[in-house]
């Protein structure tokens, strides 16, 4: 019985440390993929975002609405940066994943938790 | 009502009743203004203290703006949330949650500017770039409540003065409604003097003359007419004397003397009783020896007097009269019509009467209650409709 109840345990542990590491990967190969090689860092983009949108509810709705029509008058790019590096490609995550992807990032880079 | 007194006159109980209500509903509305006068001066001085802190709230607003743009800025360098010696913060996103507070009062009203909150004052600014999400600044600094007690002062102290003068045109404004009642008052007052002096001298004359008439040397029918003209002259006599004691009874000093009260009432019942023998009443008498009474003769036999002739006034024919004395105590009862339960309180005010088949001017019970009052005795009435009423004195 106690056996059972070990293996339950352990495999259960297993499911959510995978499930968890699945999450992450959404996040690390559709966004930290290009991003940590782009002089466009993601903490830099967090924080366009956070001065122009404030709330969490705000930015990620501007988060969703910018990936999946990117274009000149929702990017929190400055001009130069545009000249630069262009906008980015419509992403080809669904709904859910997108939204998955951006919480993990909100998450990161919430000021909220950081401040002390 | 002091001036009515020293003038001889005093108020019906359900008069002066009236005045205390009112006095009560105006010093009430008196204190409601003043409260809520008090209420407007205290709002309008914490809205000056409140702009007299509003610089300098916005200057530290400011300070703390520029601490925040700097620490949006350099986040990866420092995520140190800056904190001040003089004043407490807190920032707010645009759906008003909260992002950091190093504020002592938590609970914070968003929607306003400027505001006092327990022992706290909060600023409010909204920014138009919300460096760390930041849309809402809120600045606390703690209120020391100096101008709090200068206000307190100045309530009490303007209260009380405003209070006096209210209470003092109060005054006046129920002595101006009054003049029109005390006037009448005392021209009853006037009427009843004049007419009791005028009577004194044909009423004694009356009495004296038909006392000295022998009545068995008369004929029986002249004997009867004198009969019926000495009970109402002693009637007469009962009314000039209530009256003389309602006009001037205040004025008159009392002279106390021992009275033997027996003595008394076989005088007292003796005089009422050619009144009584007119009602065919019967007068039983259960008097005790040595009940002797400290009090003013004049006053106790007009307590005695309106008594009895309330007994004989409100009785039925053919009925009785019962006076008992005993140590401590007197009682005269009589058969009677007897009155309601809810009447007997206002039977002791003043020219009230229950039933206007009699005559009089209904001041009997309200001399013996002035009279009970003066000498500490105390007075009990029973009555049953139809069956009669009793009337304890104690002492």
């Amino acid at each position: 019985m106690v056996r059972k109840i070990i293996i339950i345990f352990l495999f259960s542990t297993l499911f959510l440390r995978a499930q968890e590491v699945q999450d992450r990967n959404i996040y690390e190969n559709n966004c930290l993929s290009c991003h940590q090689f782009s002089s466009l860092k993601l903490d830099k983009i967090f924080f366009s975002y956070l001065i122009k949108y404030s709330s969490e509810l705000s930015v990620k709705a501007a988060l969703i609405d910018f990936l999946k029509n990117p274009n000149l008058q929702t990017s929190v790019m400055s001009e130069d940066e545009l000249r630069r590096l262009g906008l980015k490609t419509k992403t080809n995550l669904d709904d859910e994943k997108l939204k998955e992807a951006i919480d993990i990032y909100w998450e990161l880079y919430d000021v909220s938790n950081r401040l002390w | 009502m002091l001036a009515l007194k020293s003038k001889g006159t005093n108020l019906l109980k359900s008069e002066r009743k009236t005045l205390t209500s009112f006095l009560l509903l105006y010093s009430f509305l008196s204190i409601v203004i003043l409260l809520f006068s008090a209420f407007i001066y205290y709002n309008l001085q914490k809205d000056d203290m409140l702009q007299y802190q509003n610089n300098r709230l916005k200057e530290y607003s400011h300070e703390l703006i520029s601490k925040i743009k700097y620490l949006h800025n350099n986040f990866d360098k420092s995520q140190k949330y800056p904190r001040f010696i003089y004043f407490n913060s807190a920032i707010y996103d645009s759906s008003q949650n909260l992002i950091f507070s190093t504020l002592q009062e938590e609970k914070v009203k968003l929607d306003e500017t400027i505001y006092k909150i327990k022992d706290n004052i909060h600023y409010v600014r909204l920014l138009d770039s919300y460096y760390l999400g930041a849309m809402y600044v809120v600045v606390e600094i703690v209120d020391d409540e100096e101008w709090l007690g200068f206000v307190k002062m100045k309530v009490i102290i303007y209260g009380i003065v405003l209070f006096l003068i209210l209470l003092f045109a109060g005054y006046f404004l129920l002595s101006l409604l009054l003049n029109p009642m005390r006037e009448s008052i005392l021209l009853l007052d006037r009427f009843i003097k004049d007419t009791t002096h005028e009577l004194n001298t044909p009423v004694s004359s009356i009495l004296t003359n038909i006392e000295m008439i022998d009545s068995s040397k008369l004929d029986e029918k002249i004997a009867k007419k004198i009969k019926r003209i000495d009970i109402a002259s002693r009637t007469i006599s009962n009314i000039y004397n209530d009256l003389t004691y309602i006009a001037l009874g205040n004025q008159i000093h009392s002279k106390d003397e021992m009275i033997d009260m027996k003595a008394l009432i076989i005088e007292r019942v003796e005089f009422f009783n050619v009144i009584a023998k007119v009602k065919k009443l019967e007068t039983m008498l259960d008097l005790d020896e040595e009940v002797k009474l400290y009090i003013d003769k004049n006053k106790i036999t007009r307590l005695i007097d309106n008594l009895m002739s309330n007994a004989i006034k409100y009785n039925k024919k053919e009925s009785f009269i019962r006076i008992i004395l005993k140590n401590g105590y007197l009682c005269v009862e009589d058969g009677g019509i007897g009155v309601k339960k809810e009447q007997i309180k206002q039977m002791f005010d003043r020219y009230s009467r229950f039933n206007e088949s009699e005559g009089g001017f209904g001041l009997g019970l309200s001399i013996i209650s002035q009279i009970a009052k003066e000498y500490n005795l105390k007075l009990k009435i029973e009555s049953k409709i139809n069956i009669g009423t009793k009337v304890i004195v104690k002492w």
